[in-house]
């Protein structure tokens, strides 16, 4: 059940780690600007068929299937209760008192939620299959390498050319109050969208600070051993003629807190282990100085798939813009006559 | 300065101790030297180590007397961290020190600590891999090697911190014979190779007296001995401190000079000095041994972790095996050649993918665990996990509650287990006061107080000193004799062949040998096979066999004997 790292060689395992974190979170902006359900769908699908070439489907259904019945739920809600005003009915659902309405566009939307939660929570699921926990500490500690300048620029123009666009893509009404020349505040716009840029560049390169990072990555470390000592632990007390289910509440707990004793004690000289051999192997040298063996590379892959996700968000504002984001609904509604 | 390690007038005692750990030390250690500390359990031996890098006082506090030196620094005003550029240290558990989660990153968990650059970091990884013999393990998870390779891993994580200093406590403790070998060869090598300093700690003299310089006797926390190799050795024992190895003894005895280190070294020496000729040995240990009934009956069974098809790997094959009632079987193999998961299925914490199980006329896949263990003791190797109270009465009393016995005999049976295992004074003593050893004792004594019917042990004696092995091995003798049915998994092949009559070999989750122990004493090929160690004492004897020496002899005084009798038909002695 547990949703952990699978060892793999697929397209996604050998995406960096940042891309994919980039891409949980770039993911959830885009379910927030997408409507249509149809185009909601078709991007789950997407990430599916991805998920499918990184990890085992059956694997991957597991987990997904649990939260199918929330999510209905969450569908239900939406088609229910959250119709905008100017709806279609359909029919009530109790029909004596005209209570609960059903319209064209609950339905479309809730289709649509449905799929907008499924896709956020796949994009953190393959993020998660995919990338060793130790990549994913990582490319949030903060790091000590030398910064190539140009390189820097690059990435904060870059960045800053996508707030432009958007900024372009929103243009509210606003902006035509301010008393300047057109010139001017594109200038300005590009401006703050540059502020922007650079701001949300140290925020995502600066992370936690080593000691923290390090402290993930041995607790990663140390949760498979601590659960196998409490396997080993619940072993040794039924072999001790000690009945660890039964079925009175009363004898359950007690024979919790008997468990507790020494599963505390273990899990108590784990941590003064690990704390001596760290030190023991020079923990303290210099942590703000540390260095790390793993490497996180952007490739011309990562560059691809973020260039794709970040299409995929402005293409969503872009059809927001042209008055085209509820593309089927407005079908099915022409389509009835409305 | 031309010392290493220098210990200045060193006292030091534990915060809340009575006794200082480590007394008046003098010691100055010089580059390049290979030393051997020894002495028995609780003599400072680990404390001397800690106060090597720093951990005493910085991390273990208490009251420091006196200067530690290493190189120029001195460790009360230098941090852990920066005297582990200096000090490699390996502790006895490999597991323990193993933190990360593969293999690569733990032997780069040091370099990076240090700030090394990232190709030198990926250099090191693989200079230190190439070392230890870890090639290719580099994507392993530490936690899912073997107990030798896992100690090698934590060499290697030393090994790429480029010390100065190797400081190793009992690195060799948690090993099977195979791993022991691979380790001490490492060790070994890496020193000598680089020349930098070792300090080692260990109990296994046999092995490690070959390859050392100088060797340190410690007992109650000062060092009673100092000295080269010889010098030590000709010195002679000192009861309950330091017993050297039987050949050292022997050789001692009959006058080779000299003291041979090993049993072809012993035979050599014997053979220059001595002209003798053949003996006749009886064979007065061959008493007809009288099997009771069936209690444990296993019939082809087959056992694998992962019940996923695809990937099977299976622990147990077909293994079929009937103990009698009051038999002491050894259980003997190498790590992960499934003595433990056999044994787990006699007690039902596991079952069988095919085949059955029947222990005292119950079948196990139908009989609860906590009902077979009315009658079935199991003391786990790890005596932590057994232990669920406070105070050592009350861990007994525990058990006794657990299976409902009378309030009224408590007393009484808390006596008498403790009293068999030579633990009567610390009947009130807390469990956290006690050393591992005497935890070991506590939870025999616990499972005693059921007067179990059979009694599985799992390696009792792991990092052990060998007063406390001879004492746990004492005891289950003495269990044994007044009855009940052994089972003990063990790789101190040893005392399991002065102890026990029977051994089961497994290899592999295959039942490889199933005999009197003696049988398989004389078998060297499947002694190697099965990664088992010859004793020192077999292997002399083995070589003496041509003068009419029984092979398997496995005790010191019956090969003494023995050797005593061919000295008397020689013709031209000393």
């Amino acid at each position: 059940m547990a949703i952990e790292f699978q060892k793999g060689s697929s397209y996604l395992h050998r995406l960096d780690a940042r891309t994919k974190i980039m891409m949980f979170a770039i993911a959830t902006v885009v379910v927030v600007v997408i409507f249509d359900p149809v185009i909601m769908g078709i991007l789950f699908l997407l990430l599916y068929w991805m998920g499918t070439k990184a990890v085992d489907r059956q694997y991957l259904n597991k987990n997904l299937r649990v939260l199918v019945v929330i999510f209905l739920t969450f569908s239900m809600f939406q088609i229910l209760f959250f119709t905008p005003g100017n709806s279609h009915f359909l029919f009530y659902l109790v029909p004596g008192k005209q209570w609960v309405p059903v319209t064209v566009e609950g339905i479309i939307r809730g289709v649509a939620v449905f799929f907008r939660f499924f896709s956020v929570v796949l994009s953190v699921h393959l993020m998660l299959y995919s990338t060793p926990p130790v990549d994913l500490v990582l490319a949030i500690t903060r790091r000590t390498e030398t910064r190539e300048l140009l390189k820097e620029v690059r990435i904060i123009v870059g960045i800053g050319i996508i707030f432009t666009v958007i900024a372009f893509l929103s243009w509210p009404d606003e902006i035509q109050n301010i008393p300047l020349g057109l010139e001017l505040r594109v200038l300005m716009i590009a401006l703050a969208a540059l502020v922007l840029a650079f701001i949300f560049h140290r925020m995502l390169t600066s992370g936690l600070p080593p000691e923290m990072g390090v402290a993930l990555t041995l607790g990663f470390a140390t949760v498979g051993i601590l659960s196998q000592q409490t396997q080993k632990i619940t072993d040794a007390q039924k072999a001790r003629g000690y009945d660890v289910q039964p079925k009175n509440v009363i004898r359950r707990v007690q024979v919790l807190t008997a468990l507790l004793i020494p599963i505390f004690l273990a899990t108590l000289e784990r941590s003064q282990d690990i704390s001596i051999a760290i030190m023991a192997r020079g923990f303290d040298y210099n942590i703000a100085a540390r260095t790390y063996r793993r490497q996180l590379t952007f490739t011309a892959d990562d560059y691809i798939f973020l260039l794709i996700m970040v299409a995929l968000l402005i293409a969503g504002m872009a059809l927001n813009y042209l008055g085209i984001g509820n593309l089927t609904e407005q079908l099915i509604l022409a389509w009835m006559g409305y | 300065m031309s010392f290493d390690v220098e210990f200045q007038n060193l006292t030091f005692t534990y915060e809340g101790a009575d006794q200082p750990a480590v007394k008046d030390i003098n010691l100055t250690v010089s580059p390049g030297e290979i030393i051997l500390i020894t002495g028995p359990a609780g003599s400072g031996k680990t404390t001397l180590c800690c106060c090597i890098n720093g951990l005493v006082p910085h991390f273990h506090e208490g009251d420091l007397i006196g200067d530690v030196l290493v190189r120029e620094h001195n460790t009360r005003r230098s941090r852990v961290g920066g005297l582990a550029s200096l000090v490699g240290m390996v502790f006895q558990d490999p597991e323990s020190q193993l933190v990360t989660s593969s293999v690569a990153d733990e032997v780069a968990f040091g370099p990076e600590n240090f700030g090394v650059p990232r190709e030198e970091i990926n250099q090191r990884v693989a200079d230190a891999l190439r070392a230890t013999r870890l090639e290719g393990y580099d994507e392993r998870e530490p936690h899912t090697l073997s107990g030798g390779e896992q100690q090698a891993c934590v060499i290697a994580a030393v090994y790429a911190m480029q010390p100065e200093i190797y400081v190793m406590d009992e690195p060799l403790a948690n090993l099977d014979p195979e791993g022991k070998a691979k380790v001490l060869r490492v060790v070994v090598e890496l020193a000598k190779q680089r020349g930098k300093t070792l300090v080692l700690v260990e109990h296994a003299l046999e092995e490690v007296l070959p390859l050392v310089d100088r060797v340190i006797v410690l007992d109650k926390g000062q060092i009673v001995r100092d000295g080269p190799v010889e010098e030590i050795l000709e010195a002679g024992d000192i009861p309950f401190v330091f017993t050297r190895p039987p050949v050292v003894r022997l050789g001692e005895k009959y006058g080779l000079t000299p003291l041979p280190l090993s049993s072809q070294d012993f035979y050599e020496k014997f053979q220059t000095c001595y002209n003798v000729g053949n003996i006749q040995w009886e064979d007065s240990s061959q008493k007809d041994f009288k099997v009771g009934m069936q209690v444990i009956k296993i019939e082809d069974i087959s056992f694998s972790y992962n019940k996923n098809p695809n990937n099977q790997r299976e622990v147990l094959r077909n293994i079929s095996l009937s103990v009698g009632a009051g038999e002491m079987v050894a259980i003997l193999g190498r790590n992960g050649s499934g003595k433990t998961t056999l044994v787990r299925h006699i007690i039902g914490l596991l079952q069988p993918d095919a085949g059955k199980v029947v222990v005292l006329n119950k079948d196990v896949a139908l009989t609860p665990t906590y009902e077979l263990a009315r009658d079935v003791g199991f003391c786990f190797q790890n005596p932590n996990h057994q232990i669920v109270s406070f105070n050592v009465r009350d861990e007994i009393i525990f058990g006794l509650k657990a299976h409902g016995v009378d309030p009224g005999e408590f007393d009484s049976r808390i006596q008498e287990s403790l009293e068999f295992v030579n633990m009567l004074d610390y009947i009130d003593a807390e469990v956290f006061d006690l050393g591992i050893g005497q935890k070991k004792r506590i939870t025999l004594a616990s499972v005693l107080s059921l007067r179990p019917k059979i009694l599985i042990v799992d390696e009792p004696t792991t990092g052990q000193d060998p007063r406390m092995v001879l004492e746990i091995f004492e005891i289950i003798k003495r269990l044994n004799d007044s009855g009940t049915t052994v089972l003990i998994i063990t790789h101190q092949i040893d005392y399991a062949a002065a102890y026990a009559k029977r051994a089961v070999v497994l290899d592999e989750g295959r039942i490889k040998f199933d005999g009197p122990i003696k049988d398989l004493l004389v078998d060297q090929d499947l002694m190697q096979a099965s990664a088992l160690e010859m004793p020192q004492i077999t292997r002399l004897a083995s070589l003496m066999s041509r003068h009419g020496i029984p092979p398997w002899l496995v005790t010191m005084e019956a090969l003494d004997q023995a050797i005593g009798k061919l000295v008397e038909t020689s013709s031209n002695g000393h």
